[in-house]
């Protein structure tokens, strides 16, 4: 599929925004991803997209390597190849919510929390600089991590469900916190459709321990069936 | 002018000479979400095994230059729930079983369960052999002739013998694998090698596995011309094919057909337009079926 860049801004220290027009009667749901095609790369490169206005997708991306340094060098009218929607997203419901997005990990979470009708979005970064432009929180958090203020938020805000995408250590340890919770995750993809088997992780459902790929039959878990490397 | 790109393998004719490489194209259709799959000459399917596996343990995946590592570790649905819900979902594409072992008894018990069921298999020869140290299969003439001879006595459809190149002499294997009785063989798998990456708190990540993608390309095309020159049953290429000038140098080599693996990865129609550009160039320079033009590539 093609994309036609509209803009790259950079919106905070080594993180950029990437907002390209999708063809016609595209359509993507919180919590799913693209994945984009960069030269000279043997595998594609896949992106939460943070949002969907007008026929345009919305990628965050924090600058890593080949990849991301050729999406930040992206100019306006330039044309992308995309394919996508990829994964299952979040699920979205009335529920009172806690979201939680730590570091690049806001992306998907700012897209799920505009449809969310009682919620609380958090963001953590390492340092104020790193609050992306135009995509601030409710409540943002500095240094530490967000395991120091997770009882807290959930003593404030008293949340039926938890929504996170950020590190493992951090979506860990949401797993463990008692409180329901959908996690989005992440592992290096080869196909991104579920035949590779490249990016599995294991679930724990009723007592069976299954595989589940993280491209297809994720990237959104419920937390409680994760089972952790 | 209509062009013929019609393939015969030795016992089984193909619409085209482009075929889905094992593990990288799933089971069937599962790409008919961006091509016509139908379009292909056949699509193998990932590995097969007796049992379901779940597969390797901890990350599977290595990026590397022009290439990558993997070490998926054969997870598949295993035959029973393969042949009672996957087999013969595709039209003109062919299906072809890729079907992989631990002993040379699950070889035989896989022919055994696929003969009548299905028309064409792969014997994946990379496994390593249980009884014997976990060599691997293909790298051994006396235990790679007993798998092909053995599967033969069971299977009465179309067999094709796919190669490591892992070994000293692929020519030989080859020999072995034709003395057997297998109609046709594919070359390569994967070259075995190590992904590394030092993080700067000297911490360190380590793929080993199979070497895929570009990088292996000039390895292929040695393997393919040296088995091309001491077989004569059919010879299909593989590893590193990304454009329709790769498709032209396997067929220069010696190559009958040829399989796409890692480049369905990056460009998941490449298939279809592999096959697409195949008949356009055929077209364009006046060759009526496919022996013309490799007549005139050799
Ligand atoms: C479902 C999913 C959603 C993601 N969403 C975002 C997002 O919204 N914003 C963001 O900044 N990042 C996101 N990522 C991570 C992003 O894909 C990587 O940071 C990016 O691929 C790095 O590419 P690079 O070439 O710049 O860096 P490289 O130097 O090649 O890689 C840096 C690191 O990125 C990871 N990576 C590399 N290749 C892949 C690949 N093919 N698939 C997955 N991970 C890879 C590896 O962990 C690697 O160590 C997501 C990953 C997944 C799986
Ligand atoms: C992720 C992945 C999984 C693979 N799984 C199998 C397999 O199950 N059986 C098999 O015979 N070959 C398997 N292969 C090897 C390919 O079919 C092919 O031989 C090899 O990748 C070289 O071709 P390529 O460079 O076009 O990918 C796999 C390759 C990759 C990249
Ligand atoms: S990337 Fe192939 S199964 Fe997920």
């Amino acid at each position: 599929m093609k994309g036609k860049v509209k803009k790259t801004e950079k919106v905070a220290n080594g993180m950029f925004m990437l907002q390209f027009e999708a063809p016609q009667g595209f359509n993507v749901r919180p919590g799913q991803f693209v994945s984009i095609l960069c030269p000279d790369l043997t595998l594609r490169r896949p992106f939460s997209c943070a949002d969907f206005e007008d026929g345009a997708v919305t990628v965050l991306f924090k600058l890593k390597g080949k990849g991301t340094s050729f999406l930040a060098g992206l100019q306006p009218g330039d044309e992308i190849d995309f394919v996508g929607p990829l994964g299952n997203g979040f699920d979205i419901s009335d529920k009172h919510a806690l979201v939680i997005g730590a570091g690049v990990g806001i992306a998907p979470v700012y897209f799920l929390n505009k449809f969310l009708k009682q919620s609380h979005f958090v963001g953590a970064f390492k340092s104020e600089d790193e609050v992306p432009k135009d995509f601030e929180p409710d409540e943002v958090i500095i240094g530490g991590t967000i395991l120091d203020h997770l009882e807290r938020l959930i003593a404030e805000h008293k949340p039926e469900i938890i929504h996170a995408c950020g590190p493992s250590v951090v979506l860990r340890a949401i797993t463990r916190c008692g409180v329901t919770s959908q996690i989005a995750m992440e592992k290096v993809m080869a196909c991104g459709i579920g035949v590779c088997k490249g990016c599995v992780i294991k679930l724990n459902r009723g007592g069976v321990v299954q595989n589940a790929t993280i491209c297809h039959d994720g990237p959104v878990f419920d937390g409680g069936e994760v089972v952790w490397e | 002018m209509t062009v013929d790109l019609r393939v015969d393998l030795n016992g089984l004719t193909l619409q085209n000479p482009i075929i889905a490489a094992s593990g990288t194209y799933g089971y069937d259709d599962e790409f008919s979400v961006f091509c016509d799959v139908n379009k292909l000459g056949a699509v193998v399917t990932k590995a097969i095994t007796i049992e379901p596996r779940p597969g390797n343990e901890g990350a599977r995946i290595f990026e590397t230059c022009c290439g990558m590592i993997n070490r998926i570790g054969l997870e598949n649905m295993g035959i029973t729930e393969f042949i009672s819900s996957r087999t013969a979902k595709n039209g003109a594409a062919v299906q072809i079983v890729n079907i992989a072992g631990s002993t040379l008894d699950e070889y035989v018990q896989l022919a055994k369960i696929c003969d009548g069921k299905v028309g064409a298999i792969e014997l994946n020869l990379s496994c390593p052999n249980v009884a014997h140290g976990c060599l691997e299969f293909g790298t051994d003439e006396k235990a790679l002739y007993e798998v092909v001879s053995a599967a033969r006595a069971e299977f009465s459809g179309h067999i094709t013998a796919k190669l490591t190149p892992n070994v000293t002499s692929i020519e030989k294997i080859a020999v072995a694998a034709q003395k057997a009785g297998a109609n046709a063989v594919s070359a390569i798998n994967t070259v075995k090698g190590l992904g590394i990456k030092i993080n700067p708190d000297f911490t360190k990540e380590i793929v080993r596995g199979g070497l895929s993608g570009r990088a292996i390309k000039p390895v292929a095309l040695g393997a393919v011309e040296r088995i091309a020159q001491s077989v004569d049953i059919p010879v299909i290429g593989m590893g590193g094919i990304y454009t329709l000038d790769d498709v032209l140098e396997f067929f220069a080599v010696g190559a009958d057909a040829v399989q796409i693996g890692t480049a369905n990865f990056t460009h998941p129609d490449i298939c279809e337009k592999l096959a697409d550009d195949l008949a356009k160039f055929m077209e364009d320079n006046g060759f009526k079926t496919l022996d013309e033009l490799k007549a005139r590539l050799r």
